[in-house]
């Protein structure tokens, strides 16, 4: 049985909904990413798990106790820890005030507390800051702080609100590793919001794709980026080309389809597993830009091989970008960067059926 | 960084210097005059904190103080609580009935209560009728009716800040408190409280110089041994009697230090912890919650209590406007508008004496306040923090030592005082912080790459002002204009000081008719009058935009 399950969890806000009955397991000791553009309802659910938001329907489950069927369980007696996007880290009090706060509230002996505080400060290296304001301290130092705090009190869930999107992006880059590995070696189960699916990949063992209040996408990075249920996960993981078609033919005994696009009237696309396409329906037939290959010369490839030009050129260090226009339709491709076509060349794509797939 | 803007600056200080450090100067330096003689020395001051009568009445102040703050903070705080967090319906009334007393003469409210809670007064007739009490209650007459009363004056400045503070600070530092486990009164007291200290010592600071100001409602209810109420007796009524004179010059300084030092200390007290502004990104505005239907009807009675009070001072002195012969009656009996005759017949003058000069300071305080504003928020000009100070102080600055240093300042050396045009100018320099506030937060709200579009597409910096600031400040402009006027219109503490006869205005004449023959009626009809015309004020302030007056008096950081 799953350490979290949220189930039929639904919440609106007057006339909008934010959270549309979703289900979501997370296990013992994993850390799972809610992902997605803002407005999905990623943080409403995390406020939900944290007791910070009344849903108005279904259940929240820690750890075999339902925080709603039961009567409303607060904030404060569901055993976890939380760091918010703004820090939230008081200004009032010292870093050391701040963190041992609700070890004070669960009446914990002084030496006790001494000696955990400085545990954590060690463990999130702050150590010797601890009667700093925290007017007297850098963004990444506060978010520290907000981290050692929630990780005090032994809670049995961490949730982590966008923590590291205030900073700028160098720091962000090292906190998330520091934040993994920390959370890994600790154990907790966590969940953490974010909008930024680099983010997002690095530090989950699972994310779940959000999307106008529905949970679109479970799996792991690898699964997610490999295998998009539809357009809209394609679209906010990664770069995805989306060629607008029709499907024709079915290619039995060989799990694929033939898509009529703009510029073709047969290409050929991977069926996802699952999926079941029949002739005449609309679908996007969708390669990613790193997928693609191009030659000089026509390839010996005999289906979806495409003429076309460069319309753009981008260089961006360890590669470049081309944007090929095929007929009316624009190809973005990702290149090795020691091509040495120029903008208005003209050259040859071959999408590779493998990974071309299909999506809605 | 143009030259211009010297001039200008160095124009506005010409102002302060003339107008309040000159003549402010000048009553210090008379402090250390020695009486008789002409030496100087601190022998005034040794005099003053030796004899034990001034002591006493030195430590009665700060105590009166004292208890003012701790009367106003009790009540203040649950109930900004209620107007910032409970999702209610008529908040808005509610609000403005509360932050009331701030626009109304503080005489008016005494004059009221008087009547209502006087020995004889309605609610002392109405007990004794019922058969409840057999001899009346003294509601007021004694520090716990000047603690009453001052107390219900003074309430909206706490109310205002921690209003302000407990709406504005970010949600996430309450949740983060409740994750933690605190919920409740543990969390208020340890995080929500705590994070509006700086909102709430901006109110609480005024609140506590109040009694080192108002000398006039301790006066009219007998309490004559605070500070103010001291030297204005000494300074008004034994100008003759040199020793008392200095001792009431000495008791103006005295009060003058405090409420500087004070003032000074809070600033500092609120810069050194400005919390504000040290989170990013918060997310919503504020947290209004829906409370439970007991604790709503609990904050609901306490606000009509409240409320009611405040109402009682227009119904009050409505009722005793219209009426003759209103004693030994819990109601008034015989109507009439034979008050209002008598005041058109016999003084016209007061109410035309009341428009002009407030009119005048504030066409002073509009020339002022718009280029100090400019300078203050607009330009890089060494010493512009400092005007900004001098001229805020001027909030906590006792009415009483503006209206003996003009008298000292501008009755030999320049006689200025002789002529009428030295009310006008009193009033300009006793209300300067309240048209320029205005000003100054709503041009800091005003982005300045609007008046840089301006500038680049070839505009003068004058031009500019007139053309795209000035439209774009015009509600906060507005708001200050109105706020200006109210707050000239019923000063007192200065001009009592200055006026002659034929100068006298609706204040002065209240007092006059008060003092001279208990004339409640005349004395109750004006101020009825005032409050009519304060209210015609309001409502088009209200009109104008609330939200300034909020934006600029809310939290004293902004």
């Amino acid at each position: 049985m799953a350490f979290i399950e949220i189930q039929n969890l639904f919440k609106r806000f007057k006339d909008v909904v934010a959270i549309n009955r979703i289900q979501l397991e997370i296990n013992k000791g994993e850390m799972l990413t809610l992902l997605g553009p803002s407005g999905c309802g990623k943080t409403t659910t995390l406020r939900c798990i944290a007791g910070l938001e009344k849903p108005e329907g279904g259940d929240i489950i820690i750890d075999g106790q339902p925080m709603l069927s039961a009567g409303f369980v607060p904030p404060s007696k569901r055993g976890i820890g939380m760091v918010f996007q703004n820090y939230a880290v008081w200004p009032h009090m010292k870093v050391f005030s701040n963190i041992v706060y609700g070890l004070k509230l669960q009446k914990i002996a002084k030496p006790q507390i001494r000696e955990r505080a400085s545990q954590v400060l060690e463990l999130v290296g702050l150590a010797g800051l601890e009667d700093r304001y925290p007017a007297q301290l850098s963004g990444g130092q506060q978010q520290r702080v907000a981290l050692a705090r929630a990780l005090v009190t032994n809670p049995k869930v961490l949730l982590l609100d966008e923590p590291l999107s205030n900073l700028d992006a160098k720091l962000r880059e090292e906190l998330r590793f520091e934040i993994k590995s920390l959370v890994r070696r600790m154990g907790i189960t966590s969940v953490y919001v974010t909008h930024d699916q680099a983010e997002a990949m690095v530090i989950s063992d699972r994310i779940a794709v959000m999307d106008s209040g529905n949970v679109v996408q479970i799996g792991t990075s690898h699964e997610i980026y490999k295998k998009p249920v539809n357009r809209f996960v394609a679209d906010f993981i990664g770069t995805m080309n989306f060629m607008s078609g029709e499907v024709v033919e079915i290619l039995q005994g060989r799990n694929a389809v033939g898509v009529r696009t703009d510029f073709s009237e047969k290409m050929v696309c991977t069926m996802p597993d699952g999926t079941a396409a029949t002739p005449g329906t609309n679908v996007y037939a969708s390669i990613r830009p790193e997928d693609v290959e191009v030659f000089a010369e026509p390839p010996q490839a005999t289906e979806n091989v495409f003429k076309g030009k460069i319309v753009h050129k981008a260089y961006l260090g360890n590669f470049l970008f081309f944007f090929v226009r095929v007929n009316d339709t624009m190809i973005r491709v990702q290149v090795p960067h020691h091509l040495s076509q120029e903008e208005g060349q003209e050259l040859y794509l071959f999408l590779n059926p493998q990974k071309c797939m299909i999506l809605t | 960084m143009s030259r211009g803007n010297y001039y200008l600056a160095a124009f506005l200080w010409l102002i302060i210097a003339f107008f309040v450090i000159y003549p402010l100067s000048i009553v210090v330096l008379e402090s250390f005059k020695i009486a008789g003689t002409d030496s100087w020395g601190i022998q005034n001051y040794l005099e003053f904190f030796r004899d034990t009568y001034y002591l006493k009445t030195f430590g009665k102040t700060l105590l009166l103080s004292t208890l003012l703050l701790v009367t106003t903070t009790v009540f203040g705080v649950p109930l900004a609580y209620i107007l910032a967090r409970y999702r209610h319906t008529g908040k808005t009334i509610f609000t403005a009935l509360i932050l009331l007393p701030i626009v109304l003469p503080a005489f008016a409210g005494v004059f009221a209560f008087i009547i209502f809670f006087g020995k004889y007064g309605t609610l002392n007739l109405l007990l004794m009728d019922l058969g409840l009490v057999e001899k009346p209650i003294n509601f007021i007459y004694g520090l716990h009716g000047l603690v009453f009363i001052q107390a219900l004056h003074m309430l909206p400045f706490i109310v205002l800040g921690l209003s302000a503070g407990f709406t504005n600070i970010d949600p996430s530092f309450e949740e983060a408190a409740e994750v933690e486990g605190a919920s409740g009164f543990r969390r208020f007291f340890t995080i929500t409280l705590p994070l509006c200290t700086p909102s709430y010592m901006a109110g609480a600071v005024l609140v506590f110089l109040w009694p080192f100001t108002d000398w006039l409602t301790p006066l009219i209810l007998g309490q004559h041994d605070l500070l103010p109420s001291v030297s204005y007796i000494n300074i008004a009524y034994h100008f003759t009697d040199v020793h008392r004179k200095y001792m009431g010059i000495v008791a103006v300084v005295v009060s003058a230090v405090v409420c500087i030092s004070l003032f000074l200390f809070a600033r500092w007290w609120v810069e050194k912890r400005k919390y504000t502004g040290l989170s990013k990104g918060t997310t919503s505005e504020g947290r209004v919650i829906e409370p439970s239907a007991l604790v709503k009807s609990g904050a609901y009675v306490y606000m009509v209590f409240i409320a009611l009070l405040v109402l009682l001072i227009p119904i009050v002195l409505g009722l005793a406007a219209f009426s003759r012969k209103w004693v030994f009656e819990a109601f008034p009996t015989y109507w009439t508008l034979e008050n209002f005759r008598l005041i058109l017949l016999e003084s016209p003058g007061l109410i035309k004496n009341s428009f002009l000069f407030s009119g005048i300071a504030l066409v002073f305080g509009i020339a002022f306040g718009l280029p100090a504003a400019y300078i203050i928020v607009r330009t890089r000009v060494p010493g512009r923090d400092a005007l900004d100070f001098v001229i805020t102080l001027m909030l906590a600055f006792p009415g009483i030592a503006i209206g003996v240093s003009y008298l000292l300042a501008f009755w030999e050396g320049i006689p200025l005082a002789t002529f009428w045009i030295i009310m006008p100018l009193a009033l300009f320099t006793r209300r300067l912080p309240y048209f320029l506030r205005m000003a100054h937060s709503s041009y800091l709200q005003l982005d300045t790459s609007l008046e840089e579009a301006a500038e680049v597409s070839g505009a003068s910096k004058i031009r500019t002002f007139f053309s795209i600031s000035l439209p774009l400040l015009l509600k906060g402009v507005l708001v200050g204009v109105v706020m200006f006027f109210i707050m000239a219109f019923q000063e007192i503490s200065t001009a009592i000081f200055l006026y002659r006869g034929g100068w006298e205005t609706l204040p002065i004449g209240i007092y006059l008719n008060w003092h001279r023959g208990m004339e409640f009626g005349i004395a109750a009809a004006m101020a009825f009058l005032m409050i009519v015309i304060t209210f015609i004020l309001l409502l088009i302030i209200s009109r104008v935009g609330g939200g300034v007056l909020k934006a600029a008096w809310g939290a004293g950081e902004k």
